[in-house]
């Protein structure tokens, strides 16, 4: 029998506050998912990265269809194809990679080789310091993303560690990505990458506590013992004598050791750290420009120069390192603070 | 005609408890829309009707009323029993009773051998005749027939008619929608003509066939050839039957004068009676003839 | 309720004899019980891989299950005009829509068993050798959750499509089954971005006042699917609570009465 309209009205009066009735508890759904740390792929504020020309019919069919893993490997595939077709399609290449990380935000290949490609690959594309800090500022972006899509995958850690570690001489930054692998199951080296990190700064006693940690971890482990001997034969004693205030002491022993390794690398940071923490930063500048000098891969000689040029005046060409770190200084550690020379 | 095509137009019927209805008329006429109306399967644009004397489309009424369909189709998964079982599980049977029901049913409609055959293999026979059976399940008061004969062989519709006058005769109401005049000519107690929505014809069957206009049949033998020509032009119609010839007349006075004629000529007069028309020809006078 | 019961009972006998259904579900358990010979695609992530292809077969299929199964039932009754018998006997229209919802749901979640079957003999099968390929650094999968939160995933999908079959079987009687089963897609697939409409209501992203009505009124209105989706918690091995799925499947049911409500209106409207 056909219904009043009285009765109409009341079943849709109903409906309506039903569906009224369970926002709060879809609300309180939304908000368990969060603290459970269940999100959804592909959120809107990251659709701009997204490359829908790299989506063939087969693959819409597989992400409509529910199955975005396997449209996440045929996107991969295609990164390959690009890839071998030459430099000339890297930039496609990273489309591609990026939209793939979308697709599946759990595969842990295609975040790690996706910065990688960045921070390497195209990096060396280009001269313009401007380019490479957004590449490299990109490329920490997204594995920090693919770390808050996999934060128990140590390999993320590990790569982001190593690319501030290699790229930006972020030693900092290296110690602190690369701490936080220690709670999860993790290659040994990691452990003396902290050290070398500290070394290389330098800050010898920070050095020498991750090699004693390390050798607490494993006494067999004959690298830490060896370098922690090396410290505290060649370093050491400088350094006590820095902290003392006695520069030119600590100068002294160090020239001592470079007058018999002119090239040794931390010898040369040693000292042109002396001579910052002296305040004589004209002195400095030249130490760190001696040390670029001496080893073509040292960013972090070539940074200093750059950092000391700029405060003293001098005619330097900007890092990348410098670019990144006044446009997205929340990716770097803090700036160095320069002493004035004590007089 | 233009616009929205309709289905009925004031549609008035009263059926009396204890009879068989028939509503009959062309295809197209409105009988299935009436029938789907008296069910609640669709709903007048304005009127009213009752059932028992409750609503149409009520749920009261139809614990008592049993439907027939036209051109049935079933679950065809289900055996004659499983249908059975199913429908009249609808009507809170079950158990021994609702079995024995089955069984009867299925041997009044000629099934019962045929029983365990799922529906699937029926033959267009076969399922209306299981349709009569799920109509009769509940053993309602009131029965809605759509064609209840179609798709039968002569037997099976005789079967099925003899089965619909038991059921009167057991005080039982049908209501029976069909074009098959022939058919519902003798089971009918009550007609209704329909055509193109409209009823233009209802009454008692006897009133139907036996016609308004007063028109008398004269039937004789032993017409030799002269009195034969002038009956021709004394009757408005002579048709000749074996040996006997039947004259129709405009009314009781003319054939009682031409019967006396025909005597007075040596003929003889076998009877003289109201012309008594078939349901087929107050069906075709009711819908304005033959289109041609 | 027993005539209910009895259209239902019907419903699900005649449904699982539909040619096309079955093999719908017969494909589904043939990806499901190949899906670790994809699990190449993704070295060192093969076990992630497993689970996420089996349970998305579970979900992919079933929904086709559900809007097939959904759209058909009420259309194919009136076609055969079986509608007519039925109705004719003392069933209200809410008994029969709600008869046949049920059968289709019976019919749904049969499948879906069989599909979850199919993939715990996989998982029990594969999962212990794929293990093995995980990377020794990192966690690869730990598995301690996994198989109950599987089982917990797979109900969740069974409430999700319990809302699919009941939009479909609504749109059924409003639409011809084509019509009603595209729009059962379209609902489907706008129903699993619930956060993009929430983000594009949001007068932040700088979307005009009409749009941002419009959006708002989707968001509120349409049911989230995404929310039957638990696949991080699975991959990250956590335990799901309990509270969380009651929640969801509370929230199912209310969409699914609302959806049966509506239908309910159009259905008694309808002339058959």
């Amino acid at each position: 029998m056909r219904l009043r309209w009285t009765h109409r009205i009341v079943i849709l009066i109903l409906a309506v506050g039903l569906v009224r009735g369970s926002i709060p508890l879809r609300e309180h759904i939304r908000y368990q998912r969060l603290v459970l740390g269940i999100k959804q792929p592909m959120p809107l504020t990251k659709i701009v990265d997204f490359d829908p020309t790299a989506l063939s019919g087969v693959m819409i069919g597989a992400v409509l269809g529910g199955f975005r893993e396997v449209a996440a490997a045929m996107m991969w595939a295609k990164v390959h194809t690009l890839w071998n077709q030459g430099e000339g399609t890297w930039f496609d290449c990273l489309h591609v990679m990026r939209s793939t990380t979308l697709l599946d935000p759990h595969w842990i290949e295609p975040w790690r080789v996706t910065a990688w490609h960045m921070a390497y690959n195209l990096y060396v594309e280009t001269d313009d310091p401007k380019l490479r800090a957004n590449l490299l500022d990109r490329a920490i972006a997204a594995l920090k993303e693919g770390i808050s899509w996999n934060p128990e995958e140590v390999e993320l850690f590990i790569e982001l560690a190593w690319t501030y570690f290699d790229k930006l001489d972020d030693y900092e930054q290296a110690a602190k990505w690369f701490r936080a692998t220690l709670h999860m199951p993790h290659p040994a080296y990691i452990d003396r990458m902290i050290a070398h990190g500290y070394e290389k700064l330098p800050d010898i006693p920070k050095a020498l506590d991750w090699y004693d940690y390390c050798l607490k971890r494993d006494p067999n482990d004959n690298i830490a013992r060896g370098a922690t001997l090396t410290i505290r034969e060649r370093y050491l004693p400088a350094w006590r004598l820095l902290e003392a205030g006695d520069y030119d002491g600590a100068l002294a022993l160090i020239d001592q050791y470079l007058e018999v390794e002119p090239e040794g690398t931390i010898a040369l940071h040693l000292r042109a750290h002396i001579l910052e923490e002296a305040g004589r930063l004209d002195e400095a500048f030249d130490g760190w420009q001696r040390s670029a000098d001496a080893m073509a891969l040292d960013d972090l000689a070539r940074r200093k120069v750059a950092e000391l040029g700029t405060v003293l005046g001098k005619d330097v060409a900007l890092v990348p390192t410098q670019v990144l770190r006044r446009e997205s200084p929340e990716q770097m550690s803090p700036a160095p603070v320069f002493k004035e020379e004590k007089k | 005609m233009e616009g929205n095509p309709v289905g009925l137009i004031d549609l008035s019927l009263e059926v009396e408890e204890g009879q068989i209805f028939g509503l009959v008329g062309p295809n197209g006429s409105g009988k299935t829309t009436t029938l789907k109306l008296l069910l609640g399967l669709v709903f007048p644009t304005s009127g009213s009707g009752e059932i028992f004397g409750y609503p149409l489309g009520t749920l009261t009424y139809k614990q008592r009323i049993g439907f027939v369909p036209e051109g049935p189709y079933f679950y065809d998964h289900l055996n004659a029993v499983e249908l059975l079982r199913f429908y009249g599980s609808l009507f809170g049977m079950g158990g021994a009773e609702l079995e024995s029901r089955i069984e009867y049913l299925l041997k009044l409609v000629g099934m019962w051998q045929r029983r365990d055959r799922k529906v699937l293999d029926y033959s267009r026979g076969m399922l209306q005749r299981i349709a009569l059976a799920q109509g009769l399940i509940n053993d309602p008061d009131l029965l809605l027939a759509d064609e209840p004969t179609s798709g039968l062989d002569p037997i099976g519709a005789i079967q099925i008619r003899e089965v619909l006058m038991r059921l009167r005769d057991e005080g039982k109401t049908i209501f029976l929608c069909s074009h098959l005049l022939k058919e519902m000519e003798p089971l009918c107690d009550r007609v209704a003509i329909l055509n193109q929505g409209v009823v233009c014809h209802e009454g008692s069957m006897e009133e139907l066939l036996t016609g308004e206009d007063g028109r008398y049949v004269a039937t004789f033998r032993d017409l030799d050839q002269v009195a034969l020509q002038h009956l021709r032009v004394l009757a408005e119609r002579v048709d000749s039957e074996g040996d006997q010839y039947v004259a129709a007349f405009s009314d009781q006075q003319s054939a009682t004068a031409a019967a006396s004629e025909m005597i007075d000529k040596g003929a003889q007069l076998i009877k003289i009676s109201p012309q008594r028309l078939t349901l087929e020809e107050v069906f075709i006078e009711a819908v304005g003839g033959i289109p041609e | 309720m027993s005539a209910i019961w009895r259209i239902a009972k019907a419903t699900f006998h005649e449904a699982l004899r539909r040619r096309f259904l079955n093999g719908i579900l017969i494909f589904g358990i043939l990806i499901i019980g190949s899906s670790w010979t994809f699990t190449y695609l993704q070295p060192g992530a093969e076990l992630k891989m497993l689970v996420d292809i089996g349970l998305g077969a579970i979900r992919f299929f079933g929904m086709l299950i559900a809007i097939f199964v959904g759209v058909r039932l009420i259309p194919d009754e009136i076609e055969k005009q079986t509608i007519h018998t039925l109705l004719a006997k003392p069933v209200t229209r809410a008994q029969f829509l709600l008869g046949k919802f049920l059968g289709g749901v019976a019919t749904v979640f049969t499948n879906v068993a069989l599909m979850g079957l199919a993939f715990v003999i996989v998982y029990m099968v594969k999962a212990p050798q794929l293990r093995e390929l995980a990377p020794d650094e990192g966690p690869g999968i730990s598995m301690v959750f996994m198989a109950p939160n599987i089982g917990k995933a797979i109900g969740l999908t069974c409430f999700e499509l319990l809302i699919l079959a009941a939009i479909a079987v609504v749109a059924s009687t409003i639409f011809s089954w084509v019509m009603a089963s595209i729009f059962s897609f379209f609902i489907y697939f706008v129903g699993q971005m619930a956060d993009f409409l929430r983000e594009l209501a949001s007068p932040e992203h700088g979307a005009d006042t009409a749009s941002t009505i419009v959006f708002g009124v989707l968001y509120r209105i349409l049911p989230h699917f995404e929310i039957f989706d638990i696949r991080e918690s699975i991959l990250k091995d956590n335990f799901v609570p309990w509270s969380l799925l009651g929640n969801v499947a509370g929230q199912a049911i209310i969409w699914v009465v609302v959806v049966l409500m509506i239908g309910y209106l159009c259905f008694n409207e309808r002339e058959v």
